[in-house]
């Protein structure tokens, strides 16, 4: 027992690395939903429904945010699939530096400690996941404890970048060669790239809050000659590109999944990796204004970026095709809940993608900005879309990674659930913020007519949240009582399929080669 | 309440979703069409006519996407269980064909929809010469608005009919934003620095108990309760308030820099009346 | 999960230190958040004296662990990627310092005292221009096998690192003597912000330098991890040179 213990806590083996990743990301994504719940309650009905202080409402919608973004949907991709499926996909025994690969997964988790602590200590921070100052920096809440979480998650992603970089550029099964290897690699690798370039800003960002608030500098107090918006362009300087570090495995993981189950050939893969993935690399910078479109940026600017924005359509619409493409002429299993996850994400995620289209024409935004319109856009796109690939993945990886089936039945049940939910909720909350339900508000009593749309959306979130939690239940279920799996339930062709399951400590007892023809998606040769 | 949305509240997204497709231009331009007004060249209608507009075009390539997903999704079901993709290998041409005629296609798009934004964007930034400027200063939680003759208002905008009004807003505290969903327009009030944002009140919006002013920028605890009023009045009705609140200040303070300041703003308004 | 199945595999990787580190640096965050959100000091002093042996005794067990093993020659191209994230620091220090240097009209701001140290700064970058080709006369040592003459030349290096820290530290304290701190204006705000993240990342540099000092005294190197040492140190050089560029003689 101690033995286990400790070969788990200080192990340094990438896939045990991955599952404490999702260990963590899973427990952040539990209570961040339970806090989605509890915003549901409150909102059902004009004023005070089940707290009667304001700033308790603000509290769980900062954690909310901050710990399903941070928490939950950065860790569990660029954590817990990246570390769970490169070494895997690249024929590599382990990563490059495995000791850092530790050390980046229990900063992780000391982020969700501090995170955690939200709900302990007097004064919890109530700065929303933007913490603009000024109020982050007069507010009496304790804007140290978010900055902190930020910068320790965000270090994890710094060395986690640094780590996975090294390891794809030199720990290739002998013959890989740029062109063969999997698409999620690619991605991910892409979203690393940009957590490299874009992290140390936000960092820098919330460190000047907390410098500001304690220690009496001017960066944002204006009378000083500080400037607040310094503080919003850095912060979307990182975190419109964190959208992308989220997109690109999300996206990549459904390719995956749609390529496993179609078995079929990525449409056009160099297109998709060198036009759809880098492009929207090179964009992502190049964006950030279009959270500023209504703060009185220079006119210059904000066309400038409403540009930009409009063009990120380009590589991710080269990207749709690819995904849509490879299930052309191919031998479709749709009776797997993975690729049943992976069809909901398709709709969801074009709904979600083309209504950021009117965000990104300033002249609408000056309308939907901070509305229910926005909440409804990145719900879909992210919060299920996302929440879905994640699903789909962990599905999908499920028999290799525990050694054992889920069931089928429930996993499906649990897809429907929450995909209808989805449509109720958010479709409902762009309506309302369409016209005009302006966006964290704990009571909306002068906006009464929102009274039976609010309703709506709450059971909606009631079908979501059980689909979710059907899901939960079955990986505990399979984990533990799940029949055996074997080694390639799917008939994959890809790397991570040919060990034993679960795949021992140093995945291969000798590193694969692959030979001239193969290549993850190739299913024809025979 | 929202008039320019009511008669198509459920029309305007399920255009997204496909339906609305198939009944072209709906109501969507009608709500302002009543406004016939003068050369003000107001932006609020052309809102919904460009809104309109994105949601055909988003919905036109929503649609063929899903669509195409469906008919593979049925068209290539396997049917036995050995049998494997058969995807034919496309030749160097056709893989650029792929990439450049749809990156063209949406870049084509993406132009249109910005020249289209671009256009309604200068509506919204060429705030018309004839118009009444109201200082904003907000705080939490509150608008004070100060109107050209040293009139204060709180949480409440009174504003003459036919008459643009423009903001000059900033923030002695947070960072605020001053939201008219009725005239779609918002814009941050922050310390520090002075924003604009302009609107143009109609006859028709006189008595509308919805115009309001809320708070879209998370701005602390009573966020959700900074909320205030635009009361649109008849030009003559407006006039005497506003002079009956001018000589009320007045009589307060009898300051000749006041005075002189306020019968300056007092002749331009006069002349419209 | 399925310890069971995993029974043919009796041996996993372990490391203590990634753990005790992050512990450590946990408990350094609360110090912080006891002395400056909650006015306790006692607490604040209790989080450090548990947070500051726990992040040492890691970087011992992980140096420990890492110097014997052959090539961790990856290092060096990683640390590349790490200095890209690095200087996306200085970078959106740098942004927000010359925007707010633009937007201000009159520079420097009232507060800012008449004369800035001049002299002081030139000496320091001569330090650290030094210092830079000492580590490099070290590393050919190494790599010619040259233990001792590495042994000194490293020395040589943390000692000028050394005193050009030791000489921030004094021209700060000169400069908060005659009224210029933090919180004086927009220009002090940066001035020591930059300056002392340049001085923080001179100080990550030293103690890498000790952490590889410290073994080879018993003889035992990593020739990846000097090399990795002393490219984290050319580049905290560079840095140097925009810092006193722009905050200084600008
Ligand atoms: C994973 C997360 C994710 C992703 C992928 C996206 C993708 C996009 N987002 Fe979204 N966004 C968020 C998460 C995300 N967003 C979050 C969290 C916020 C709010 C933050 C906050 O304030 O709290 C936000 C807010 C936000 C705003 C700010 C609104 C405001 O606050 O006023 C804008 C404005 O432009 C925007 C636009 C876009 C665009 C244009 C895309 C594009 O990348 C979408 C591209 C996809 C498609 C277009 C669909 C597929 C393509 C085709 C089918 C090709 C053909 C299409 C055309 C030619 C149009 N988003
Ligand atoms: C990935 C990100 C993500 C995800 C998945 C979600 C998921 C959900 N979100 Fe969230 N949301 C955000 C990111 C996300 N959100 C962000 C960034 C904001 C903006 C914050 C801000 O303004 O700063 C926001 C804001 C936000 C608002 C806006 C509030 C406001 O502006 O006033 C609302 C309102 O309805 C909401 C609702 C929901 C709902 C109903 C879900 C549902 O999908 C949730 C369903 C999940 C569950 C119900 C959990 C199920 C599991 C359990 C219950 C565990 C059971 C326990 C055990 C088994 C131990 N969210
Ligand atoms: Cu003022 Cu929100
Ligand atoms: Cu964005």
């Amino acid at each position: 027992m101690g033995k286990v213990l400790k070969e788990w806590i200080f192990t340094t083996d990438h896939k045990r690395v991955g599952i404490l990743y999702l260990i963590g990301s899973i427990a952040a994504f539990c209570l961040a939903g339970i806090m989605a719940l509890l915003i549901r309650a409150e909102l059902t009905y004009i004023g005070p429904t089940i707290t009667n202080d304001p700033n308790t409402y603000n509290v769980w919608l900062y954690f909310h945010g901050a710990a399903m973004i941070l928490g939950f949907q950065i860790p569990a991709l660029t954590g817990f699939m990246a570390n769970y499926f490169i070494p895997l996909m690249i024929g590599a025994k382990d990563v490059a530096f495995p000791r850092l690969n530790a050390f980046s997964v229990w900063l992780f988790f000391m982020g969700i400690v501090l995170a955690l602590l939200t709900f302990v200590v007097p004064d919890p921070p109530d700065v929303m996941w933007t913490g603009y100052p000024p109020y982050s920096v007069i507010t009496t809440g304790n804007t140290a404890l978010y900055t902190f979480t930020v910068l320790l998650i965000g270090f994890a992603s710094i060395i986690a970048g640094v780590n996975f970089l090294t390891t794809i550029s030199f720990m290739r099964a002998p013959g890989m060669g740029w062109n063969k290897l999997n698409i999620f690699v690619w991605a991910t690798g892409a979203g690393f790239i940009i957590q490299l370039i874009f992290v140390p800003v936000l960092g820098t960002a919330v460190l000047l809050i907390a410098f500001d608030k304690y220690l009496g500098t001017n960066f944002f107090d204006t009378t000083t000659g500080g400037d607040v918006l310094t503080y919003q362009n850095l912060f979307w300087f990182y975190s419109h590109p964190a959208v992308y570090v989220i997109f690109l495995p999300f996206m990549a993981i459904i390719f995956e999944i749609v390529a496993t189950f179609s078995k079929n050939m990525v449409f056009n893969y160099k297109v998709v990796v060198y036009g759809g993935i880098f492009g929207i690399v090179l964009v992502s910078g190049e964006v950030w204004v279009h959270h500023l479109f209504v703060t009185g940026m220079p006119d210059w600017i904000r066309i400038g970026q409403m540009v930009t924005t409009l063009l990120i359509s380009v590589p991710v619409g080269l990207m749709v095709i690819g995904l849509v493409g490879t299930m052309y002429k191919g031998a479709i299993d749709l009776s797997k809940t993975p690729m049943q996850y992976a069809m909901g994400f398709i709709f969801l995620f074009l709904i979600g993608g083309l209504t950021g289209i009117p965000n990104a024409i300033p002249s609408l935004d000056l309308h939907i900005s901070d509305t229910y319109f926005i909440v409804g856009h990145f719900h879909y796109v992210m919060a299920v879309a996302g929440t879905f690939a994640i699903f789909a993945g962990v599905y999908y990886i499920f028999p290799k990674m525990s050694g054992r089936m889920y069931n089928e039945t429930i996993g499906k049940i649990g897809f429907w659930l929450s995909f209808i939910g989805t449509n109720v909720a958010f479709w409902t909350q762009m309506e309302m913020g369409l016209e005009g339900m302006p966006r964290r508000y704990y009571d909306y009593a002068h906006l009464p007519q929102f009274e039976s749309d609010q309703m709506v959306m709450t059971v909606g979130s009631i079908l979501i949240g059980i689909g979710f939690i059907l899901a939960l239940g079955n990986w505990i279920h399979g984990a533990i009582w799940g029949e055996k799996a074997p080694d390639n339930p799917w008939g994959s062709n890809s790397l991570e399929w040919t060990t034993t399951t679960p795949p021992p400590h140093g995945n291969w007892p000798e590193i694969p080669t692959v030979d001239a023809d193969w290549h993850p998606y190739n299913y024809k040769k025979s | 309440m929202f008039k320019g949305f009511d008669s198509k509240r459920r029309g305007i997204l399920s255009t997204f979703l496909g339906f609305g497709i198939l009944l072209p231009q709906t109501s969507a331009s009608i709500a302002f069409e009543t406004s016939q007004s003068t050369t003000i060249n107001d932006p609020a209608p052309g809102f919904d006519e460009l809104w309109h507009t994105v949601m055909v075009d988003i919905s036109v390539m929503g649609v063929i996407f899903a669509a195409i997903t469906i008919y593979f999704m049925f068209k290539y079901r396997r049917k036995h269980p050995d049998q494997v993709g058969d995807a034919p290998k496309m030749s160097a041409a056709q893989a650029v064909g792929w990439a450049l005629i749809p990156a063209f296609i949406f870049m084509a798009d993406d132009f249109y929809l910005a020249a289209k934004g671009w256009q309604l964007w200068n509506k919204f930034r060429e705030v018309p010469a004839d118009r009444m400027e109201v200082k904003l200063e907000s705080g939490m939680y509150s608008w004070d608005y100060t109107y050209p003759n040293g009139v204060r208002t709180q949480n409440k905008l009174r504003v003459p009919a036919g008459k643009p009004i423009m903001l000059r807003m900033t923030s002695r505290d947070t960072i605020h934003s001053h939201y008219l969903a009725k005239y779609r327009v918002k814009e941050d009030s922050m310390p520090g620095r002075v924003t604009y944002l302009w609107f143009y009140p109609k006859e028709e919006d006189i008595g509308d108990r919805d115009n309001l002013v809320t708070c879209t920028e998370y701005c602390g605890v009573m966020h959700s309760y900074m909320v205030g009023r635009v009361e649109v009045m008849p030009a003559v009705e407006f006039m005497r308030w506003y002079k009956q609140e001018e000589s009320k200040l007045s009589q307060n303070n009898n300051n000749a820099e006041d005075n002189s300041t306020a019968t300056a703003t007092n002749i331009i308004l006069e002349q419209e009346v | 999960m399925a310890e069971d199945t995993a029974t043919h595999e009796d041996h996993w990787d372990t490391s203590s230190a990634p753990l005790t580190i992050s512990v450590g640096i946990l408990f350094l965050c609360l110090a912080f958040i006891f002395y400056f959100v909650y006015d306790s000091g006692m607490a604040a002093i209790i989080s450090l004296g548990i947070g500051t042996p726990l992040i040492i005794g890691g970087i011992v067990i992980w140096v420990n662990e890492a110097i014997g093993e052959e090539g961790e020659g990856l290092s060096v191209p990683s640390m590349g990627w790490f200095i890209l994230a690095e200087a996306m620091i200085f970078m959106s220090l740098f942004a927000n310092y010359w925007l707010q240097r633009l937007m201000t009209p009159d520079w420097p701001p009232a507060g800012t005292p008449a004369e800035m140290p001049v002299l002081i700064p030139v000496i320091m970058t001569i330090l650290l221009v030094t210092s830079s080709f000492t580590i490099h006369i070290g590393e050919d040592k190494l790599a010619n096998d040259d233990k001792a003459g590495f042994i000194k030349w490293l020395v040589i290096s943390i000692l000028l690192g050394t005193a050009f820290l030791g000489m921030s530290l004094f021209e700060w304290v000169h400069l908060v003597g005659i009224g210029f701190d933090v919180t004086t204006n927009v220009y002090s705000t940066s001035f020591y912000s930059i300056t002392g993240f340049h001085a923080s990342h001179v100080l990550v540099g030293l103690c890498i330098f000790i952490a590889i000092l410290i073994p080879a005294l018993s003889n035992r190197t990593n020739i990846g991890l000097v090399k990795t040492g002393a490219l984290y140190w050319h580049f905290v050089d560079i840095i140097w040179f925009f810092v006193v560029s722009q905050v200084y003689f600008w």
